[in-house]
């Protein structure tokens, strides 16, 4: 028998590799982030839509009285861009098993989500609408309403996986959890960006 | 190889874990994550609402026998036929679909449970309290048309929470064919029932979270002055769209992937062309996302227009959406035609359903020709009817199929294939009259059901026709009802017993907990039908 016989032999005989680490959780996350997209997405649909109409007939969009500041609605675009830097971090770092910087990652991470929320709320207060007094107003409402909602519950989801993250659970190639998490708030930030333009810029 | 390191001895420190007995009882289902579980609860609970749909249907099918007055219903016409439509598609097809998905696509793509089986439990649950409350909302005057706006409200906020179930569930179960396919079973090799719920789970994805938004729209909308969707009234004008195509033949996509894996089984040879079958179950549904094509706003709820009728794509997708299902019917008689087929009730049911669904696919095309005139008419009502039946037949020929490994159990033959023919002559019954009536311009009911005078008398003959056919639709489900009720009996049912070829097949009937004790090889899409070709090789070998 050969050298080289007998190493096949071997490798014959071995335990079959094993398959890589199923990857549910990122599956089922970006199935779940393109059902919450869509229904953002459908609200703006509406919106733009109707705007259209109106712009089309020649008349303001937004009724008088309406006070939406393109500043605050950037500001919160920047912070929630700033927020997926941060997040980038926290994946980076859980991958070379730095458990300190995933931590604060997380931390600001979720700090900039707080602040983008609380930059939305303050907007509702010098919107200068109540939500029954126009269907301008009832949509951007609905609309930033329920992406908040979505904000609010990847701000849960990363925080989950950064309680995980504590528990040595998440490092290394086991990352995939605060993985999923960051690709949730990620399309967060892109559903936003399309609320940004829609509501702040086209106004 | 040789293994030199003994075994550690297990330390007499450590302590065994007591087993604990297995949950019994109502604790059983209710705490249950076991797919298999949940799966047959999806089922139950899914034929349990059909009851309430089929009755319905019956009375709204009579109730239009006189077109001038409505004696059954008066007033409340428009709500029993919207509690009939919603209580139909998002209580019965859809829940029934994922149920048996939930109980199968884990164990063929070879995987030990579903991907969350928490979350698919959880979903099984909530659809169970939102479906109630949908149809107890139309009890206390609620829903779409309804008058009491605290039932409408009822409703719509159920719905929401109705479609976030589905959509939960359908997640539950594309994560599974993405994440937890056993090695060597890859995307190309994925079993077509398995491939055709992953296309659906993506679509419905997509397309159900935008009725989700409009019915929360809806909600904010009448809680604060009814200022454009038209309040009670124009509800159903925002769930209206899943019941036209493109996004009807959304909930026909399971479909094609049942009939698509029952067909080589009895076929007694592999799927020919199984990768073209893939690709025609994903242009279906890629066909079928359809959540562009609804009727428009308007900024005081004056106007519901609804220009994508006629426009470019409408019509494409209308004319494209025949191919992929007339390409798998033709892929299934050069299946059936090569091999060494065998008749069964699956195989029965299943084709008859796929026939269905491409007469409803193919009225669909139709609907598109704009000099036909058939918009707004009962012929939408004819082709809605012909593909959801048609869905609901093929998701009934896979409960047959695979009821082995979802109850534990054969259905009896007979029955279930009686109760197929019952539901295909019945569709025809029920929805070929419609499209004639249709074609003489009557218009669907919630839209006033008129009909030219001259034409008055045919229509209503053609709707006392449909009426019947209904009938006969509840009837062919009754059938399915009582085989599924029909007690297991002493004796065991055989693993395999269809000499299927995919890896549900590979375990027990049913399967135990963690599904596998060991798995075939997969080289193939066919793992078990090529396990069972070697063995028989190897045994005619001298």
């Amino acid at each position: 028998m050969t050298a080289t016989t007998a190493n096949i032999e071997l490798l014959a005989d071995a335990p079959p590799a094993e398959p890589p680490r199923p990857r549910v959780l990122l599956a089922g996350t970006v199935l779940a982030s393109g059902a919450a997209a869509m229904m953002i997405l459908a609200l703006m649909g509406v919106y733009l839509e109707l705007r259209d109409q109106v712009v089309s007939a020649g008349d303001t969009w937004l009724p008088e009285g309406a006070n939406i500041q393109l500043t605050p609605g950037t500001m919160g675009l920047v912070t929630l861009l700033m927020s997926a830097d941060t997040a980038a971090w926290a994946v980076w770092a859980l991958r070379r098993y730095d458990r300190n910087h995933a931590l604060l990652a997380i931390a600001v991470t979720e700090l900039l989500g707080v602040a983008f929320i609380v930059g939305v709320v303050y907007g509702w207060q010098q919107l200068g609408l109540g939500i029954g007094d126009s269907t301008q107003a009832l949509l951007i409402y609905t609309i930033s309403g329920a992406h908040v909602a979505m904000v609010g519950a990847g701000l849960l989801f990363l925080l989950v996986m950064g309680f995980r993250a504590v528990g040595g659970q998440l490092t290394g190639r086991a990352a995939e959890g605060v993985s999923a998490a960051v690709v949730y708030w990620y399309v967060t930030i892109a559903v936003y960006a399309v609320i940004w333009y829609g509501i702040y810029v086209a106004k | 190889m040789t293994v030199t390191e003994a075994p550690r001895a297990a330390s007499p420190a450590v302590v065994e874990p007591t087993p604990q007995a297995p949950t019994t009882g109502v604790a059983a289902v209710v705490g249950s994550g076991n797919p298999r579980m949940v799966g047959q609860l999806f089922v139950g609970t899914s034929l349990v609402f059909l009851l309430v749909a089929g009755v319905v249907g019956v009375l709204v099918g009579f109730e239009r026998v006189d077109t001038a007055s409505n004696d059954l219903f008066g007033d409340d016409v428009f709500r029993a036929y919207a509690l009939h439509t919603v209580t139909g598609l998002f209580l019965v097809v859809l829940p029934l679909l994922l149920g048996l998905a939930t109980a199968i696509v884990p164990l063929q793509v070879g995987a030990s449970t579903i991907a969350f089986p928490r979350a698919s439990a959880a979903a099984y649950w909530t659809y169970v309290a939102s479906g109630a409350l949908v149809v107890a909302s139309f009890a206390v005057d609620g829903g779409p048309f309804g008058t009491d706006v605290a039932g409408v409200e009822l409703f719509l906020v159920a719905m929401v929470a109705l479609l976030a179930s589905l959509v939960v569930a359908a997640i539950s179960v594309g994560a599974t064919v993405l994440a937890l396919r056993a090695p060597g079973l890859t995307l190309r090799r994925t079993p077509l029932f398995s491939w055709s719920m992953l296309v659906a789970a993506v679509i419905w994805s997509l397309t159900l979270p935008v009725l989700a938004a409009l019915m929360l729209l809806s909600w904010v909308d009448l809680r604060h002055g009814a200022r454009f969707l038209g309040g009670e009234g124009g509800i159903y004008d925002r769930i209206a769209w899943v019941f036209w195509q493109p996004t009807l033949y959304a909930f026909a996509i399971p479909a094609l992937g049942i009939v698509g894996d029952i067909v080589p089984t009895f076929a007694r040879r592999r799927h020919v062309k199984h990768g073209a079958a893939l690709f025609l179950i994903g242009l279906f549904g890629a066909l079928s996302f359809g959540a562009w094509a609804q009727l428009g706003f308007s900024l005081d709820g004056s106007a519901t227009s609804a220009d994508f009728l006629f426009s470019g794509p409408w019509v494409v997708v209308s004319f494209a959406a025949v191919v992929p299902v007339l390409g798998l019917l033709g892929l299934w008689t050069t299946t059936s035609r090569r091999g060494s087929p065998r008749v069964g009730a699956p195989l029965l049911v299943g084709f008859l359903g796929a026939l269905l669904v491409l007469a409803g696919v193919a009225a669909g095309a139709a609907t598109s020709i704009d000099a036909l005139d058939l918009d707004g008419t009962t012929w939408m009502t004819g082709q809605a009817n012909l593909v959801l039946i048609g869905a609901l037949t093929a998701g009934l020929a896979g409960v047959t199929f695979w009821a082995p490994k979802v109850f534990g159990k054969l259905l009896p033959d007979p029955l279930a294939g009686l109760g197929g023919m019952a539901l295909f002559l019945g569709a025809l019954v029920y929805a070929l009259p419609d499209l004639a009536s249709g074609a003489l311009g009557q218009q669907r009911l919630v839209q006033g059901g008129g009909i030219p005078d001259a034409d008055v008398d045919t229509a209503e003959v053609l709707n006392l026709v449909s009426a019947i056919g209904s009938i006969v639709v509840v009837l062919g489900v009754v059938a399915f009802v009582l085989a599924l009720a029909r007690p297991r009996g002493r004796a065991e049912v055989a693993d395999d017993p269809w000499d299927g070829h995919t890896l549900e097949w590979a375990t027990s009937s049913p399967p135990p907990v963690g599904n596998f004790a060991t798995l075939p090889g997969i080289s193939s899409e066919a793992p078990v039908y090529d396990a069972r070709h070697a063995t028989t090789a190897t045994e005619a070998a001298p």
